[in-house]
């Protein structure tokens, strides 16, 4: 008896936290389109999120290809529950073609690309959740496009 | 002990989760506070997955924008047939010509065929229906598009947010398959699209593009990988998607590194590496290929 209900109990728990999983990621979305995509205009949103729940210490990455001839906005966006975060882009050989860092921020950075290349955002939260807050907030990741 | 550690904490997520979703309509974030057993035990877990890694596939709009760009002519009569959409019954099917149709859709109305647009649309909407996705696209956004037929730049944002809201309701409702399926689809039909223009449309701008595509389905295959889902269709098309890889191989393409530079206000990056080119056999192989897989979709 005590194992059926150990199981239903562990069930449960299993349930209830992917059910809240599912929750915050939507609400990670809807927090992107509403606070985040409009902000890329007049660019084109190129409809890729891009987004997870961080918390000081943690980083997130993503590959983007810039096909030459194109404009493009790069953004990142971050609840404000975090604080300004840190990103930079960087190159394949890691080299840092720009950088935003927490005490001086900068959300969007525009380019041309003259020819095609492949970069990575590199997104890293400030701080290393000492104390008793665990601060856990939606960054996104977000590029637009000129036509 | 450490179980039981393991579950309390986990309890407290669950719970705390779930009274934010049954609290009406509360912030995106919280701040939870959690006792000292606890907090060792939740930062524990989350060093092991402090890298978030995602994979940038470009849109069926993108791809269609680039497509423009070349100068390449429209041509309707290599879009899979509106007649085609009652014969998908699977959930597979329906996944990969919703894909399908919705790049042929941008395709379409990035070129300014308006008419073509609504037939699309309608097929979309369609499987999106028997997907059960009717609440990321419904009449009202059929509605929508329609009152916007004559503005393309609306119309454009409107095909841009359904696909990014169909997209997002397939993966909150764990329909990962599904979702990946869709972007396998849509991604096929573009490239698909641009290597049948190029037999008679051909031009080095093209060619570019077409083998620039080995970079985007480097990240598509990446981005496959990383679902944890079994589906035996998913599995074919990671095979499909791996025999374009073989080809795609030997294509040269960009991988330097970037330089920056400041014109007029606006910083121009350009790549240290060649640009990307095909051969006549490339290009053949590749159109060859592309076509025997999509027609396998749409058949």
């Amino acid at each position: 008896m005590l194992n059926v209900r150990t199981t239903f109990a562990k069930t449960l728990m299993v349930a209830a936290f992917l059910a809240g999983t599912t929750v915050v990621s939507a609400q990670c979305r809807s927090f992107a389109k509403n606070k985040c995509v409009p902000d890329l205009a007049p660019f084109k949103f190129n409809e890729s999120f891009n987004a997870a729940q961080l918390s000081p210490g943690e980083e997130a990455e993503v590959n983007l290809t810039f096909y030459s001839g194109q404009e493009y906005r790069v953004m990142v966006c971050a609840h404000p529950i975090l604080g300004e975060v840190n990103w930079k882009l960087v190159d394949a050989n890691n080299k840092i073609v720009f950088e935003s860092l927490a005490d001086n921020p900068k959300h969007t950075f525009d380019l041309k690309a003259a020819s095609t290349v492949q970069m990575k955002v590199v997104v890293w939260v400030p701080g290393d959740s000492k104390g008793d807050m665990v601060h856990v907030g939606c960054v996104a990741i977000m590029m637009g496009f000129k036509e | 002990m450490i179980a039981m550690r393991t579950y309390s904490w986990l309890l407290t997520l669950a719970v705390a989760t779930l009274l934010t979703a049954c609290g009406g309509d509360p912030p995106a974030q919280d701040t939870l506070n959690v006792d000292s057993a606890q907090d060792s035990a939740m930062k524990a877990e989350r060093m092991k997955k402090t890298k978030n890694i995602f994979y940038n596939i470009p849109s069926p709009m993108e791809t269609a924008a680039l497509l423009k760009k070349t100068g390449a002519a429209y041509n309707g009569k290599i879009l899979n047939d509106v007649k085609n959409v009652d014969t998908y019954t699977s959930a597979s099917q329906q996944a990969l010509n919703l894909g399908v149709y919705g790049a042929d859709l941008s395709y379409a109305s990035v070129f300014n065929h308006t008419q073509e647009s609504m037939f699309y649309t309608s097929c979309s909407r369609k499987l999106a229906d028997r997907l059960s996705v009717t609440s990321a696209f419904n009449d009202s956004t059929l509605e929508l598009m329609q009152s916007k037929m004559n503005d393309r730049d609306a119309l454009l944002d409107i095909i841009s947010e359904t696909y990014w809201s169909v997209d997002a309701y397939l993966k909150d409702n764990d329909r990962d398959n599904i979702s990946a399926l869709m972007i396998a689809g849509g991604w096929v039909e573009g490239l698909y699209i641009a290597t049948q223009i190029s037999t008679t449309n051909d031009s080095p701008e093209l060619r570019q593009r077409i083998a620039e595509q080995k970079l985007s389905l480097n990240d598509l295959i990446s981005l496959i990988d990383s679902y944890s889902v079994e589906d035996p269709r998913l599995e074919g098309v990671k095979v499909d998607l791996a025999d374009l890889q073989k080809l795609f191989a030997d294509v040269s393409s960009t991988t330097g590194g970037a330089t920056a530079t400041e014109e007029n206000g606006v910083t121009v990056v350009g790549s240290t590496g060649t640009a990307a080119s095909l051969s006549d056999d490339q290009l053949a192989a590749i159109r060859e290929k592309t076509s025997s897989i999509r027609n396998s979709y749409i058949n």
